[in-house]
C-alpha cells in the first residue's frame, strides 16, 4: 500500500492528475491511495502519507513543506512540469515510488 | 534571452515564496476562503431573485414580495461578508501558531464590533450592515490581525489565571483565554473611546476616508488593474501560480468594490464600479482559465495539424471548459516558451482594456456584485456576474475571439515546428 500526497492551490489541477495515477496503478496492481489537497491543507495530510508531491506551480512552495516532511518523515518533490502538462500518469506514480524507494 | 530569462525567475520566485507565505497574506487569503460558502450561498439567491421574466409573470407587487422573502438570504451572507472574513483571519492567525484558534477568531469578531458604529440615525444598539460589509472590510482585516497578535501575545506571556490540578481541562481551558481576551478588548475600547473624540469620531470613518477610499479608487482604476493582470501572466509565465501571489494583495480592495456594486444593484441604483472581483474572475481568467486558453484550444482544433497539439487540445478541453487550464500551461508548453510569450502577456491586457471600455461606455453591462465560482463555464458565468444579463455572455465572446485573434499566428508558428519535427521523425532516415 502506497499513500501519494499531491498539492497545489487549491487541489483542482493536480486532482486530474490523481485520476490518471489511478488508472495507471490499477493496470500495474499497485495498491494505492491517491488524493489530491489545497496548498494549507497539505501538512494536515501529510501524516496520512507515504511521499508528497507539489504542483510545479506551487514549487515556490518546497522549501516550507519540507520542514512538515521532514517532521512526519516521508519524502517530496515537485512534479516535472512537463509530466504535468500531459497529465502523465504514469511518469508521476513512477516518481512518488521512486521517491519512497518502492519501484 | 535564457540570462534575462533566469534573472528574472530568480527575482519572482523568492517573491512568490515571501508574499505566499506571508503570515498575514495567508491568514487573509484562508479569511477570504472562509468566507467564500457564505459568499457563495448568498449569491445563488441573488441569481434567484433576480430571474429574467419574472416580474412580468408575477406582477409588480408579487415580484416584490418573491425579492423581499429571498432578500434575507444574500443580507446575511454576501452583505455581510466582512464578518466572515475577520473569523478566519483571527482563526487562522492563532492556529498558525499554535493557539486555540477558535478564540482567535472570536476575539477578531469582538474586536472588529468594538471598533462599529452602534448607532443609526440617533438609535441606539444597531449596527448597521454597510459596515459589516464593504466599507468595514479593511476595518475588520486590520483589527483581526492586530487583536489576533495581541491575544497570542498575551497567552504566550502567561497572562493567564492557573487552575489547581483536578479542574477539568475544558474548564481551565475556557478560564485561560479569559485574561488575554479581556486585555485585547480593553485596548480596543480605549481605541474606539480615542476616536471618538477626533473629527472622525469613529475609527471605521477613520480606516475607510484615510486608507480604504484611496486604496479601492487606484484598485478599480484601469492602470492598476492592467499591471495586476499583466504580473499575473509574468507569474505563470515562469510557471508560477499568478493568481494566488497577486489576488492575495488586491483581494480585499476587488471584494469590497464588488460589495458595493452589490449593494448598488439590490437597491437598483446605478453600478459604480467596473473592476470588481468578478471582472477578473469573469472576463479575463474565467475563459478557460489564466491567459483566457479556452480561444487557445479552439484556435487548435481550428489550425494544428501537428498531432502534439491536437492531442493537447483534446487533454486540456474538458478542463479547460471549467477554466482549470494547467495542461495547456505546462504542455503547450505556455512556460518558458518565448514564441508564445506575445500573446500569452497582450491577450489579456488587452481584453481587460477591451472590457473596461465596453462597460464604462455601457456596451456591456458592469459585475452586479453577484460572486460566480471561478470553475464555471464561460458564457453562463458571464450570464450570472451580471446579474442575469445575456451582453455579460457577449462580452465573454467578444473577449475570446480577441484572444483568438491574438494567437492565431502564433498557434500557425508553434504547430509549423511541431508539424515539421514531427514530419522528420516520421521519414525513414536515408
Amino acid at each position: 500500500m502506497i499513500k501519494i500526497l499531491l498539492a497545489c492551490s487549491s487541489g483542482m489541477s493536480t486532482s486530474l492528475l490523481v485520476q490518471k495515477m489511478e488508472a495507471e496503478a490499477k493496470e500495474r496492481g499497485i495498491d494505492a491511495e491517491i488524493w489530491a489537497v489545497a496548498q494549507d491543507k497539505a501538512p494536515e495530510d501529510m501524516k496520512k502519507a507515504d511521499v508528497l508531491l507539489i504542483g510545479p506551480q506551487m514549487r515556490f512552495m518546497k522549501k516550507k513543506f519540507s520542514v512538515t516532511a521532514d517532521e512526519v518523515g516521508i519524502p517530496l518533490d515537485v512534479i516535472d512540469p512537463v509530466a504535468y502538462g500531459r497529465v502523465d500518469g504514469k511518469a508521476v506514480l513512477d516518481k512518488a515510488l521512486e521517491l519512497t524507494g518502492k519501484n | 534571452m535564457d540570462k534575462f530569462m533566469e534573472m528574472l525567475e530568480n527575482i519572482l520566485m523568492p517573491l512568490a515564496e515571501k508574499l505566499n507565505n506571508n503570515r498575514y497574506l495567508s491568514a487573509l487569503r484562508n479569511g477570504f476562503m472562509v468566507a467564500l460558502p457564505m459568499i457563495i450561498f448568498g449569491s445563488i439567491f441573488v441569481v434567484i431573485a433576480n430571474l429574467p421574466f419574472l416580474d412580468r409573470v408575477l406582477g409588480e407587487d408579487g415580484f416584490s414580495a418573491y425579492q423581499a422573502a429571498l432578500g434575507p438570504a444574500s443580507e446575511a451572507t454576501l452583505s455581510i461578508m466582512g464578518l466572515f472574513v475577520i473569523i478566519g483571519i483571527g482563526y487562522k492567525m492563532v492556529e498558525q501558531r499554535g493557539g486555540e484558534a477558535i478564540y482567535g477568531g472570536v476575539v477578531a469578531i469582538a474586536s472588529f464590533l468594538i471598533m462599529t458604529p452602534q448607532i443609526v440615525e440617533e438609535v441606539g444598539g444597531v449596527i448597521p450592515t454597510d459596515s459589516l460589509g464593504a466599507q468595514g472590510m479593511f476595518l475588520g482585516i486590520f483589527t483581526a490581525f492586530i487583536s489576533a497578535e495581541l491575544y497570542h501575545l498575551f497567552v504566550r506571556k502567561n497572562l493567564t489565571i492557573k487552575m489547581p490540578e483536578g479542574v477539568p481541562s475544558a474548564v481551565s481551558r475556557s478560564f485561560s483565554a479569559l485574561i488575554p481576551v479581556t486585555i485585547t478588548l480593553t485596548i480596543f475600547l480605549a481605541v474606539r473611546i480615542l476616536f471618538s473624540f477626533t473629527g472622525f469620531e469613529t475609527v471605521q470613518n477613520f480606516i475607510y476616508t484615510l486608507v480604504q477610499q484611496p486604496l479601492t479608487a487606484l484598485g478599480s482604476g484601469l492602470p492598476a488593474t492592467l499591471i495586476a493582470v499583466l504580473l499575473i501572466q509574468v507569474f505563470w509565465f515562469f510557471g508560477l501560480h499568478g493568481q494566488i501571489i497577486v489576488n492575495s494583495v488586491f483581494d480585499p480592495i476587488w471584494y469590497s468594490l464588488n460589495d458595493e456594486n452589490l449593494a448598488a444593484f439590490q437597491a437598483g441604483e446605478e453600478l459604480p464600479h467596473i473592476v470588481t472581483k468578478q471582472f477578473l474572475d469573469t472576463f479575463i481568467v474565467g475563459i478557460g482559465g489564466s491567459g483566457m486558453t479556452l480561444a487557445v484550444i479552439i484556435c487548435i482544433f481550428v489550425v494544428a495539424k501537428s498531432r502534439q497539439m491536437r492531442d493537447l487540445a483534446k487533454l486540456g478541453g474538458p478542463s479547460g471548459i471549467f477554466n482549470v487550464n494547467e495542461p495547456v500551461i505546462f504542455g503547450l508548453p505556455i512556460i518558458m516558451n518565448p514564441l508564445v510569450m506575445i500573446p500569452w502577456l497582450l491577450a489579456p491586457v488587452v481584453v481587460a482594456a477591451v472590457t473596461y471600455f465596453a462597460m464604462s461606455v455601457g456596451f456591456a453591462p458592469r459585475p452586479a456584485g453577484v460572486i460566480v465560482p471561478w470553475t464555471t463555464p464561460a458564457l453562463l458565468s458571464g450570464y450570472l456576474a451580471t446579474g442575469n444579463n445575456l451582453m455579460g455572455a457577449v462580452m465573454q465572446l467578444i473577449n475570446m475571439g480577441i484572444v483568438f485573434v491574438i494567437w492565431f499566428p502564433f498557434v500557425k508558428l508553434l504547430d509549423k515546428q511541431y508539424y515539421g519535427e514531427e514530419m522528420s521523425a516520421a521519414e525513414p532516415a536515408n
